[in-house]
């Protein structure tokens, strides 16, 4: 166990260095650099002043020169700063940024799971009647609607129309901070979030449901008896559940990707808005520090995946 | 059983949702001291940019809490004081006299003229990371006779000294002076505990959601009627839409699209003003397909302008015949260039434009990405294909344009779409038009190269005599009218909208926000 989580960490550091050297060769090949998205073309300055500040951030070097120097400095902790934000360090920048799209990503796959399961469950053992037929419909709404779309409609209904939630931001300026206003903010990104992966695992967990009460385990365990409620929870959904905890692993770095889309249109402070900026203004030293511990954390939680699975599955060897 | 399960965790959200609203209600409308706008919303805007040395836009909301010598006035026709009290140019235009305001830091330290001095050698110095550093190479001293006088010393005439000067905000020595030059643009200091001397006072910067500043009561302007103003961020104008029209803030910068849903709505003032940017079809001059200007005669012609101002901008823009639309820098006579395809056609075929380039298409570059634009393009090309031109519109991001237009590979620009500041200082217009200004040294990215141009901008910054100085710069105008570097489109309007509620509110859509003079301690908002 101990050997192969160590082997699958080296794959990993391996994959975090290919992945920053690609990174860095897509962004030379895009267009423009910092100093390009700093000049406004409305407002002309000077292309001498602009010549002097790339030779200062060096951007001149050539690339080799500038991806060592990076990857040099990168190994040792130290990201750099912004070239956007002057007066911020990369690492400060992630490390605030961290926490809110933790919260958020938190927040929408607790409410996927749960509602998602349970809806599955239902849709499972009322099989072809009204309620699963709807909750097929809905499911399939869900999963064909782009996260903007849904982000789009709910900031409309739910803050501009009927102004039951904030129209964007994680806490209201200029009031002492308090958890319900927290939550006030979140629970809109929330849900818009958790949409897709809801509708996901409730068609996971239905199906799953379904094969597994043709089990002959199950007919046993009727046989013998046992009340339904336990059939449903013990004999079944355990043993339908695998698929789906498989499922909400790697839908955890398709979860990141989808808070990209919801922190811009909900303007919450996370990785995603950092990312997005940062690319819109060419901020080379914060995508490649950014896309590192997004990079990072999506290998990280596929190992654990694996891992959990192994545990949770005994048929599985890791050796 | 599971289905009582399911109905208690949706009331348990269901309550959640809405005590947290009840306890939120509240705190959108709390005490009506407090002012919340998107205040770097749109083209004037810069989120996250502290440092006033580097700004190139954002200057509506520097100036709550910093101030420059001097500044626009709010109809942006002339410059006033701000710092200074009064000032003086000499006639030969070398000699700048400040008498300066008795102002104090906001750390309660007196601000004097070797502050003065000190603001200007750092953003001489383009280590600092200043973006002023070219435009204030022309000042050779200053002098500081006494703590209430600054004299600037230019070694040549500049125009647009004063025009600079008041983008430059007024930076304290005792607390900058300690950090070592090449450091200052990555210090904290900026986004942590700015002091200025403006009416109000920075408070707190939450990253990427919002910057508080609290009322200076000790103003020399006397105490700011609200207790403090926040400046929201915003990804795009639409979110600040969203977040006026829910109430949440009190003003906001909106694209033109937009203003007609404000139109009849009561609580809101929509706010409009021409941007002082003209666009233009740039000729890549580069380019041997313009060489011959009745080609470029025949874009005029061939482009309805007034169809399009009155269908896509919905009226809101004047017409361009020359670089300037301000009535002072127009002069009389100058050709109109009224729609006519006939005409158009008549010219391309003297030119001989069949064989020039004939129907094969031309891309015509543009960083404008906004739905409008992308209208007007349209219409454009319909037009010019009438003739017997054919453009194909490609609008890129900000950073492509700028790495495409300031490269050389002129083929991939051999026209644009794009805008430049001409007011409220008409000397802007030169670095996008004199032969000196060709990159690298400027931004006259079209290359132009043309002799009765560049004397016209010349003679006029170089104009000591501010009579002489309308009728120079009307001369530019009838440079660009008779030799069209460029085919000048229009200059539109730029729209605010604010709510009804604030009081005494200022805004104006300047390019990159100003500054202008818009008495922030005046600003009120109603219970």
């Amino acid at each position: 166990m101990l050997r192969y989580t160590l082997h699958r960490l080296l794959i990993g550091a391996g994959m975090l260095l290919a992945l920053s050297v690609l990174i860095f060769i897509l962004l030379r090949l895009t267009p423009g650099d910092p100093i390009d998205a700093y000049i406004d073309p409305n407002v002309a300055i000077s292309q001498e002043e602009m010549a002097a500040l790339r030779t200062r951030l060096g951007l001149d070097q050539p690339l080799p020169v500038q991806y060592f120097a990076w990857l040099s400095q990168a190994v040792q902790g130290n990201l750099g700063y912004s070239i956007q934000r002057f007066d911020q360090t990369v690492a400060g920048l992630i490390a605030q940024r961290m926490g809110p799209t933790l919260l958020l990503m938190a927040a929408g796959l607790t409410i996927a799971i749960v509602v998602g399961i349970t809806a599955g469950v239902i849709g499972a053992i009322r099989r072809n009647t009204l309620p699963d037929l709807s909750l097929s419909v809905l499911a399939l709404v869900g999963i064909s609607s782009p996260a903007f779309l849904t982000a789009l409609l709910g900031l409309y209904v739910f803050s501009v129309r009927l102004h039951w939630t904030p129209s964007g931001g994680m806490l209201t300026p200029a009031t002492p901070f308090s958890l319900l206003d927290l939550l006030h903010h979140l629970i809109l990104p929330a849900i818009v979030l958790s949409v897709g992966y809801t509708s996901l695992i409730m068609r996971y967990t239905r199906a799953s449901m379904l094969e597994v009460l043709n089990q002959d385990y199950v007919r046993t365990a009727r046989a013998k008896g046992v009340k339904e409620f336990w059939v449903i929870v013990k004999h079944t959904l355990r043993n339908a559940l695998l698929p789906v905890v498989t499922l909400i692993g790697s839908t955890i770095g398709l979860a990141v990707g989808g808070a990209i889309f919801i922190e811009t249109v909900f303007n919450w402070p996370g990785m995603g808005l950092l990312l997005v900026d940062a690319v819109g203004t060419r901020d080379y030293p914060v995508i490649m520090g950014a896309t590192l511990v997004i990079g990072a954390a999506v290998i990280v939680v596929n190992i654990l995946t694996d891992l959990t699975y192994a545990v949770v599955d005994p048929r599985i060897k890791v050796a | 059983m599971r289905l009582g399960m399911l109905a208690s965790a949706l009331a348990v959200t269901a309550a959640l949702a809405t005590g947290s609203t009840m306890l939120a209600l509240p705190a959108v409308a709390q005490d009506g001291a407090t002012i919340t706008g998107g205040f770097d919303v749109g083209p004037g805007g810069l989120q996250g940019n502290f440092n006033p040395l580097a700004a190139t836009a954002g200057f509506t909301w520097l100036v709550t809490y910093f101030e420059p010598l001097v500044i626009w006035n709010a109809e942006l026709t002339r410059i006033e004081g701000a710092l200074a009290e009064s000032f003086e140019v000499s006639d030969d235009q070398l000699t700048y006299t400040f008498k300066l305001a008795e102002a104090k830091w906001h750390d309660g330290e007196a601000f004097t003229s070797a502050d003065v001095a000190f603001t200007i050698r750092l953003a001489q110095n383009d280590k600092s990371g200043s973006v002023l550093a070219a435009r204030l190479g022309s000042i050779a001293s200053v002098e500081t006779p006494d703590e209430r006088t600054a004299v600037i010393k230019l070694s040549k005439p500049a125009a647009n000294m004063l025009d600079t000067l008041t983008k430059l905000m007024m930076l304290p020595e005792h607390a900058l002076s300690k950090i070592p030059v090449e450091e200052l643009a990555k210090n904290a200091w900026w986004s942590a505990t700015p002091i200025g001397t403006g009416p109000f006072k920075f408070s707190r910067y939450a990253t990427d959601q919002y910057v508080e500043v609290v009322a200076n009561p000790d103003y020399r302007g006397g105490a700011p009627e609200a207790a403090r103003l926040i400046n929201r961020y915003f990804k795009d104008p639409a979110a600040a839409i969203a977040a006026l029209r829910a109430g949440e803030i009190q003003f906001t910068y909106v694209d033109s699209n937009d203003v007609s849903t404000f139109a009849d709505a009561a609580a809101f003032e929509v706010i409009e003003g021409p941007s002082l940017v003209v666009n233009y079809v740039g000729f890549n001059q580069e380019v041997p397909l313009w060489k011959d200007l009745r080609v470029r005669q025949a874009f005029m012609y061939a482009i309805n302008r007034d169809a399009i101002i009155q269908s896509l901008y919905g009226g809101a823009a004047e017409a361009a015949n020359c670089v300037y639309t301000v009535d002072q820098f127009v002069p009389e006579g100058i050709e109109a260039f009224a729609y006519d395809p006939e005409k158009a056609k008549a010219l391309l075929d003297e030119a001989g434009w069949a064989e020039l380039n004939g129907d094969k298409p031309i891309t015509i570059l543009t960083y404008y990405t906004s739905p409008l634009v992308t209208n007007v393009l349209a219409a454009m090309q319909a037009m010019l294909a009438q003739v017997g031109i054919n453009i194909v519109p490609r609008a890129v991001d900000t950073p492509t344009y700028n790495s495409i237009v300031y490269g050389e590979t002129y083929g991939d620009f051999p026209l644009i779409f794009a805008g430049l500041q001409n007011g409220p200082d008409p000397s802007n217009i030169n670095i996008g038009l004199n032969e000196s200004q060709i990159p690298p040294a400027g931004a006259n990215i079209m290359r132009v190269q043309m002799p009765e141009v560049t004397a016209a901008l010349d003679a006029a910054l170089g104009e000591t005599d501010a009579a002489a100085r309308d009728v120079a710069f009307q001369e530019v105008c009838k440079a660009t009218n008779a030799n069209l570097p460029w085919a000048t489109m229009w200059v539109a309007n730029r729209y605010g909208v604010a709510s009804t509620k604030l009081e005494n509110f200022v805004w104006t859509p300047a390019p990159a926000g100003g500054p202008f003079q818009a008495h922030p301690e005046k600003w009120s908002v109603a219970q």
